[in-house]
């Protein structure tokens, strides 16, 4: 039983942003107010003893829905040694996520019902925040037969995706949205096309002439938005966008919503953050796919969140050994690990500057993905379960790999110290972090 | 002046003066390499190591002869008789390196940025013999120094650079470079082996290279890699040869005694045509003596303790 006295509530669904007390009982909010008296809340909790109920001060911090982030890297089964369900979820919890969307491609690839099971009781076992697969969208990641989409889906999977790799051939793509429709899940496109990419390692430009590194031109990604929006329109299909980032996709998504197109789209905070102007010879922390974008970019970007075109924030948390990180820069690996540092970095970078409201956050980071993808959370009210963050905006904290859950420490932000970091986390209202330590079950 | 630097890796944070300071070094490394005796103390005890990852005559030698002029003791750490291809990692063997207690390292890698990940972990010095697409820090000088020897310096001097400026680092470091030695640099090539983002260097960008070579004091031919017409980059080596190759005929636009430089190995007939290539205006040859003379100089510069009035 749990009684947070004057927290800065913030609940988008409601419409709610003040300060409230909040009362939790058997994993279920029992009541939001305004000042509650003590006998009100043992009246709620059906209990005389007030010893019995777990107080905490809120005040000065916010309370948020659990953050449900809808892309993550888990890289179980398969590459433990970067990352596994366990240390992924324990750092889900850590950086206020109660609710991980992972991705498929693991190895063996996520394409069979089995595999999709095995992730979501590995998540169970786990015990941290709620995991839940994410399928191929076909066989072995190939991109020449579908997966057994509605088999998968009643094994639990919230939605298909080959991420990693863009689906190459546009009538795979188009049988894709078209079958799905059955399972009325989200298919997720990482769209990149290879022959424009070709092997390159970061955004072409200035930046990337200037380092003498291979260029990926934004068009690698945004012929392939347009293709895919326009395959959903035709097909009636969904289609998630993941990871967008460049000017050119925000425009199609915007111009593919206007004509009333199923599509939603995620960008990842350190595309809003960080630039190619920020990418150096030897910072393969900053080496990702979609790489880095340009300034010209990360602004339509921004545009893109403020106006609707982008329905919500995901990590992409994208865990690598050191071992693969400590090499030249077009050697190293793709991706960032994100999962512990996202938030202080949209706080400090974004809500700090008021370029975000917190109420933004809560709806691009939990209602947004919990309504795409069907998933509970999203909302504190009355009668729905305690997935819940305590967020401090004043908590400073140096990222070490010392203090990282996570088993990689592939962050642009190690050695650096952030502020504004969630202090506790509940999921289904049991307390698994507090003060930024997981707190181990019995 | 006093050097200071424990690594050569691209020209970008070095300034005019310490450029100045290498090539004049570079004369009397010269001199030496003129004698009948070319055999200097200076470096002896001294260990120097040349980790060549990708193929490498003219660089490789070059630095080896001007490392054991000046008395150093070199090994060639190259990768096929290595333990590189027992699949060990650039970190590893730079850790293996400092382990050997090494003075100086000389690398030559694909990977842009190579150089610099070994300097950031060795105590030894590091000279960049050439990273990816990045940068030829040793070439760029050495064509700085065949430059300053025919035309007595840079100040106005018009340089033509033609032919695939996108993946060439000889083309980078020079550009780099001789903005700061105050010369006029002009790139030329097709839009695809020059794209747009090229213009970060600050220079002029031009696609046709009749219109630039009236004034030129300097054209510069870079070398063609074949396996770009494949990729699609260019329709053939003949259209290429016929808009960009230079030639004796062509050469006469510029109205001077231009010099004609290549940093080799050239391809006959398809960026420079033999006659050119041969001709008295073809200072390539030079070139290649004048590398091992600035590697002699920026050698005895980062272990030979730094100042120039050692060298006999």
């Amino acid at each position: 039983m749990l009684w947070i006295k004057n927290v800065n509530l913030v609940d988008p669904t409601q419409g709610l942003s003040g300060v409230r007390d909040v009362v939790v009982r058997d994993g279920i909010i029992s009541a939001i107010q305004e000042r509650l008296q003590e006998q009100d809340v043992l009246a709620v909790l059906g209990t005389a003893r007030i010893e019995e109920v777990q107080q905490i001060d809120g005040s000065g911090k916010y309370l948020f829905s659990g953050l449900i982030d809808v892309h993550v890297h888990l890289r179980e089964p398969g590459q433990e040694d970067k990352e596994d369900i366990r240390s992924g979820s324990r750092a889900a919890v850590r950086g206020g996520f109660t609710s991980i969307l992972a991705m498929a491609n693991t190895s063996p690839v996520i394409d069979q019902r089995a595999l999709v099971e095995f992730v979501r009781i590995q998540g169970q076992r786990a015990g941290m925040a709620r995991v839940y697969p994410i399928a191929a969208v076909t066989k072995g990641f190939k991109g020449l037969e579908l997966v057994e989409m509605m088999d998968m889906r009643d094994g639990g999977a919230v939605g298909f995706s080959d991420d990693g790799k863009g689906i190459q051939n546009a009538e795979m793509m188009r049988l894709a949205l078209e079958y799905a429709k059955l399972t009325g899940c989200p298919i997720i496109s990482h769209c990149e096309d290879n022959d424009l990419a070709g092997n390159g390692v970061m955004r072409r430009g200035e930046e990337s002439a200037r380092l003498g590194l291979r260029g990926i031109p934004a068009s690698a990604e945004s012929v392939m938005v347009a293709r895919d929006v326009l395959l959903a329109g035709e097909t009636g299909g969904k289609i998630h966008i993941a990871h967008v980032s460049t000017k050119e996709s925000v425009q199609i998504i915007r111009a593919a919503k206007n004509i009333g197109i199923d599509v939603t789209a995620e960008v990842n905070p350190h595309h809003l953050l960080l630039t190619d102007k920020d990418v150096t010879l030897t910072g393969t922390s900053f080496k990702v796919n979609p790489p880095l974008p340009s300034m010209e970019d990360q602004e339509a970007l921004l545009q893109g969140l403020a106006d609707g075109t982008i329905d919500m924030l995901a990590t992409d948390h994208a865990p690598h050994t050191w071992e693969e990180k400590a090499k030249p820069f077009a050697e190293a690996p793709f991706g960032i690990n994100a999962l512990e540092t996202a938030l202080a970095a949209v706080w400090q970078g974004l809500v700090v500057k008021g370029l975000l409201s917190p109420e933004q956050v809560v709806k691009l980071w939990s209602l947004n993905p919990a309504r795409r993808f069907g998933l509970a959370g999203g909302t504190i009210q009355v009668g729905s379960a305690a997935d819940m963050v305590l967020f401090d905006p004043l908590y400073k904290e140096m990222i070490t790999a010392e203090s990282l859950e996570s088993k990689a420490q592939n962050t642009p932000f190690l050695g650096k110290e952030m502020q504004g970091f969630p202090v506790m986390t509940w999921v289904n209202g049991e307390l698994l972090m507090e003060n930024r330590k997981i707190l181990d079950r019995k | 002046m006093k050097w200071k630097r424990k690594d050569l890796l691209d020209l970008e944070n070095l300034t005019a003066e310490e450029i100045k300071h290498i090539l004049h070094t570079a004369i009397p490394m010269k001199e030496i390499l003129g004698r009948p005796i070319k055999k200097l103390p200076t470096l002896r005890g001294k260990s120097v190591v040349l980790l060549f990852y990708e193929s490498s005559t003219r660089t490789r030698t070059s630095f080896e002869n001007a490392a054991k002029i000046l008395g150093a003791d070199t090994t060639n750490f190259s990768v096929a008789q290595s333990s590189v291809n027992k699949g060990e990692s650039l970190l590893d063997t730079a850790k293996t390196l400092q382990a050997m207690n090494v003075d100086l390292v000389i690398v030559r890698h694909s990977s842009s940025g190579s150089a610099e990940f070994l300097a950031d972990i060795l105590n030894a010095g590091v000279i960049n013999g050439g990273d990816g697409q990045h940068a030829h820090p040793t070439q760029a000088l050495l064509d700085y120094f065949t430059i300053q020897d025919h035309l007595g310096g840079f100040e106005g001097k018009k340089v033509v650079i033609v032919g695939d400026i996108l993946h060439s680092r000889v083309a980078r470091s020079n550009v780099v470079g001789l903005k700061k030695l105050g010369a006029e640099v002009t790139l030329v090539g097709p839009p695809t082996l020059l794209p747009p983002e090229m213009k970060y260097l600050g220079v002029k960008i031009s696609h046709h290279l009749d219109q630039e070579l009236p004034g030129a004091d300097a054209v510069m031919a870079l070398r063609l890699q074949l396996e770009r017409q494949q990729s699609g980059l260019f329709p053939s080596i003949r259209e290429y040869s016929k808009l960009y190759g230079l030639n004796k005929e062509r050469i006469k636009l510029t109205g001077k005694d231009t010099i004609v430089m290549h940093p080799g190995p050239m391809n006959r007939g398809v960026e420079i045509a033999s006659d050119l290539a041969d001709s008295v205006q073809s200072v390539i040859e030079e070139q290649v003596t004048n590398g091992v003379a600035v590697r002699m100089a920026l050698i005895y510069l980062l272990i030979g303790g730094g100042t120039v009035n050692v060298v006999d």
